[in-house]
Order: structure tokens, then C-alpha cells, then sequence
């Protein structure tokens, strides 16, 4: 059976769980990372020597990094839904993936979660938070721009652009940042959040993960 | 039909459009090399980040450097670059990613303070955290190079030792104090210097 390592409050986690819940495959999860611990045994090194999670396993075949473990899953078992069986439809779906990581990231994930749930109130950089949101929402504005005329990040159908850059979107509109008018992002998101898969496996809520005084 | 001739938008210095110049040498597709005006009204259809590189293949535009190599060994049918195999393939794609998130990420501040000396850059326990993390990130290719024999992702070069090489390149080139000696590593970019597409445009001089 399939298994994923990794804490299911993990943005990382998130993604390959949303993948799988959307696939439909039958999956074990495992609880590492975090108040976990466990990734520094040699044991989980020679799995993932980036020592972070998720890790996926696949009937003894391992694998790391979240976006790999997305496509890996849709190619394999998603092709021509998650993953779209046109070559440059899917080249353009890895892209907008490639630009959830190089984009949005940093600034959603790594500056404004970061800095409101594991820094306190006192400590947090509230410059950096406000540089990032704001640049955070200028890349959004160009997402906004494609789903004009679209259901979802390719067209009609889900993607494994969609899930690279949808998780993301959980934090960044419960988060208190400063956000600019996105009608077609907020709509877009509105639509993730009524699927069961994102449901379960993204609309995780964050507030018990702050620190004290955060 | 394809026309032969593909034709990329980008500055032979920049890292992220490197990666494209050499990965059509290891391919053998032939290109034409433009440099773009990137806020202008020309640039911007093609992509709406302002960013190069981008490619366009006939009617076909794409950018992200990452997605484009992928995309243009896989248009190539390059097995030997990124197999069509889903695991085999999966197992070189996990170094692109790690390239762009957790390597890239490391180096930004060290790199813009010691090479670009960038004047918001220079604070110096910022750049002694980003030279550590930098740090071990190197230690993470030395050990998997330990593992994997030869080349990134296994004994035969792939995809992958694209981005990984182009970084390798800019670790050395960069200038650390006391910058701990990775044997594996060291062996590795002289064994990544036996290819013509690396000279061209990895080890070229620029970091
Ligand atoms: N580039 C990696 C990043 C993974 C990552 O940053 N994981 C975080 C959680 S989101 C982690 O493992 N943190 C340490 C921990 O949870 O203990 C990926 O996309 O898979
Ligand atoms: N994630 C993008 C990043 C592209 C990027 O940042 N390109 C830089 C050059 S390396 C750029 O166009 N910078 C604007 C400029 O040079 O004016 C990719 O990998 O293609």
C-alpha cells in the first residue's frame, strides 16, 4: 500500500495528500516531523536525505521533494486527468508547479506563515510580512490573469497545477496579510474548497501549530 | 512539421537560462539565442512574470527554466537524460526540485553579498547563516554523490546534474573563507568538465 511520511499539518504533506485523496488510492500515513520528530535517524536520512518530509513509498520504491511526488502519483495514476496526456498541456501544468516553488513560496509559506505562526507577536518582522504579502499578491495577479477565462489552472479539469499551487492558497487567505482584490483566484479557491479531497487533507486549521504568544 | 530551430529568450549569464543553453547541447538541438526586452509589450504575452528564459518551440511557448529542460528532453525522447519511465524518471526529478527549493534558497544572500556585492546584503551574520546553509547543502551532494557513483542521480549523468552542476559551478566560484573541502564534490565538477556543454556554459568563468 501506499504510505506518506510526514505530519499532516505540513504544507509539503498537504499537497501529496491531496494528490492521493484525489486519485482515489488506497494509503497509509505516517506522523513525522514536527512535534514528531524522527528525521534525523539514519533510518529516515537514507529515505530522504534532505532530512524534511514528505517521503512517499510506493511499495518499496521511496521518493522526496513534493512536487516530484505529485507528478510521480499522476503520471502513474492519473494520466489524463491529474496529468494532462497532452505534452504541452502538461509542460504548461509544470510550469505554473515550477512557479508555485519559485514564485510564491518563499513569501507565502516561508515569510508570512512563518512569521505568524512559529514567531511571536513580539519578535515577528512585520516589515518582511508586508514585503512579502505584497509581493505575494502582485505574483497572484498573474494567476488571476490565467483563470479568467478558466475553471481551473489548466481549463475545465483539475490539474497537478492546480494541487502545486492550491495548497498554498489554504494559508494565504487565513492568514491576516494584506491581500489585494483577486476575483478570479478567490473564486477559484472557493471552487477548491468545496472538494472533499482539499477538505480533508488541506483545510487544516493552523492555530494549533502557533507558538505561545504568537 | 517542427521547425528545426528553437529559439530561447535569455542572457547566456543568467543561471536559470544556463541551464537551457546546455541542456540543448546534451540533447543536440540547435537554437537560436535572443535577448529579450522583458518589460516590453513584446516580452510580456510570452510570459507574464518578466522573467527569461523562455522558449519557443513553433507556435509552443513555455517558461521556467526547470519545466523547459524537462520539456525539451522529453520532446527529444532523451531516455538517457529523463527516463519516460515513471520511477526512474521521478528519481531524477527529485534534484531539479531540490535545486530550486532548498539549494537556490540557501545560497541567495551569500551570493548576492559575495559575488554581486549587493550593499543590502551585507550583513554579516546574515551571510555567515547563508553560507552555512549553503554549506550543507553541499554536504547533501557529497553524500549523495557518495551513494549514487559518479553522477547525481545514479552513475550516468541526467537531467538533474543540469541545475546541481550549474550550482557546484557557482559554489566554487564564489569566494568562501575557509570553504570545507568536498572530496566527492571536487571529483564530481571535474568529471562534469569532460563535457563540452558544461564548458560552454557551466564552467565558463561566470558564477
Ligand atoms: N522542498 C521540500 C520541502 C519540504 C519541507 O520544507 N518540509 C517541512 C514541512 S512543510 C519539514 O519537513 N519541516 C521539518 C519538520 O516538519 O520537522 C518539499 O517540497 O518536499
Ligand atoms: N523560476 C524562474 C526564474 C527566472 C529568473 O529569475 N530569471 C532571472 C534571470 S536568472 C531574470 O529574468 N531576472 C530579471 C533580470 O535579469 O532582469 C526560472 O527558473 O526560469
Amino acid at each position: 500500500m501506499l504510505k506518506i511520511l510526514g505530519r499532516k499539518t505540513s504544507v509539503n504533506v498537504q499537497k501529496a495528500m491531496w494528490t492521493v485523496g484525489e486519485l482515489g488510492l488506497p494509503h497509509e500515513r505516517a506522523d513525522l516531523g514536527g512535534e514528531f520528530g524522527g528525521l534525523d535517524t539514519p533510518e529516515y536520512i537514507a529515505l530522504n536525505p534532505n532530512r524534511l518530509v514528505p517521503t512517499l513509498d510506493d511499495g518499496g520504491f521511496t521518493l522526496w521533494e513534493s512536487n516530484t511526488i505529485i507528478r510521480y502519483l499522476s503520471r502513474t495514476y492519473g494520466h489524463g486527468t491529474l496529468a494532462p496526456a497532452d505534452p504541452h498541456a502538461y509542460a504548461r501544468a509544470e510550469a505554473w508547479m515550477d512557479w508555485s516553488l519559485t514564485s510564491l513560496y518563499a513569501d507565502v509559506i516561508l515569510t508570512c506563515f512563518i512569521q505568524h505562526v512559529r514567531v511571536t507577536a513580539k519578535d515577528r518582522d512585520v516589515a518582511a510580512v508586508a514585503a512579502a504579502a505584497k509581493r505575494a499578491g502582485e505574483k497572484l495577479g498573474i494567476l488571476d490573469a490565467q483563470l479568467a477565462s478558466r475553471q481551473f489552472v489548466m481549463g475545465g479539469q483539475l490539474t497537478i497545477a492546480d494541487i502545486a499551487v492550491g495548497t498554498l492558497m489554504y494559508r494565504y487567505f487565513n492568514l491576516p496579510v494584506a491581500r489585494p482584490s483577486l476575483p478570479n483566484v478567490e473564486a477559484w479557491y472557493a471552487r477548491l474548497t468545496q472538494r472533499p479531497a482539499y477538505q480533508a487533507h488541506v483545510m487544516i486549521d493552523f492555530k494549533p501549530m502557533m507558538v505561545a504568544g504568537a | 512539421m517542427k521547425p528545426a530551430t528553437l529559439k530561447i529568450l535569455g542572457k547566456p549569464s543568467s543561471i536559470n537560462v544556463r541551464k537551457v543553453l546546455w541542456a540543448c547541447e546534451e540533447i543536440g538541438r540547435p537554437f537560436v539565442l535572443e535577448e529579450p526586452a522583458l518589460g516590453s509589450a513584446e516580452f510580456r504575452p510570452l510570459n507574464p512574470n518578466g522573467l527569461m528564459p523562455v522558449i519557443v518551440d513553433g507556435d509552443f511557448v513555455l517558461w521556467e527554466s526547470n519545466t523547459i529542460i524537462r520539456y525539451l528532453a522529453n520532446d527529444a525522447a532523451a531516455e538517457n537524460l529523463l527516463p519516460s519511465d515513471a520511477r526512474a524518471r521521478a528519481l531524477v526529478e527529485t534534484w531539479i526540485d531540490w535545486q530550486a527549493t532548498e539549494f537556490n534558497t540557501a545560497w541567495r544572500y551569500a551570493f548576492q553579498a559575495l559575488v554581486r556585492k549587493s550593499p543590502p546584503h551585507q550583513n554579516k551574520a546574515d551571510i555567515a547563516a547563508s553560507v552555512r546553509d549553503w554549506t550543507k547543502a553541499v554536504a547533501i551532494v557529497d553524500g549523495q554523490l557518495r551513494r549514487s557513483n559518479r553522477f547525481i542521480a545514479g552513475p550516468a549523468f541526467t537531467l538533474a546534474d543540469i541545475p546541481i552542476g550549474l550550482s557546484i559551478n557557482r559554489w566554487f566560484m564564489t569566494p568562501i573563507e575557509n570553504r570545507p573541502s568536498f572530496p566527492a564534490v571536487r571529483a564530481y565538477y571535474e568529471r562534469l568538465s569532460e563535457r563540452p556543454g558544461f564548458m560552454l556554459h557551466g564552467r565558463n568563468g561566470i558564477p
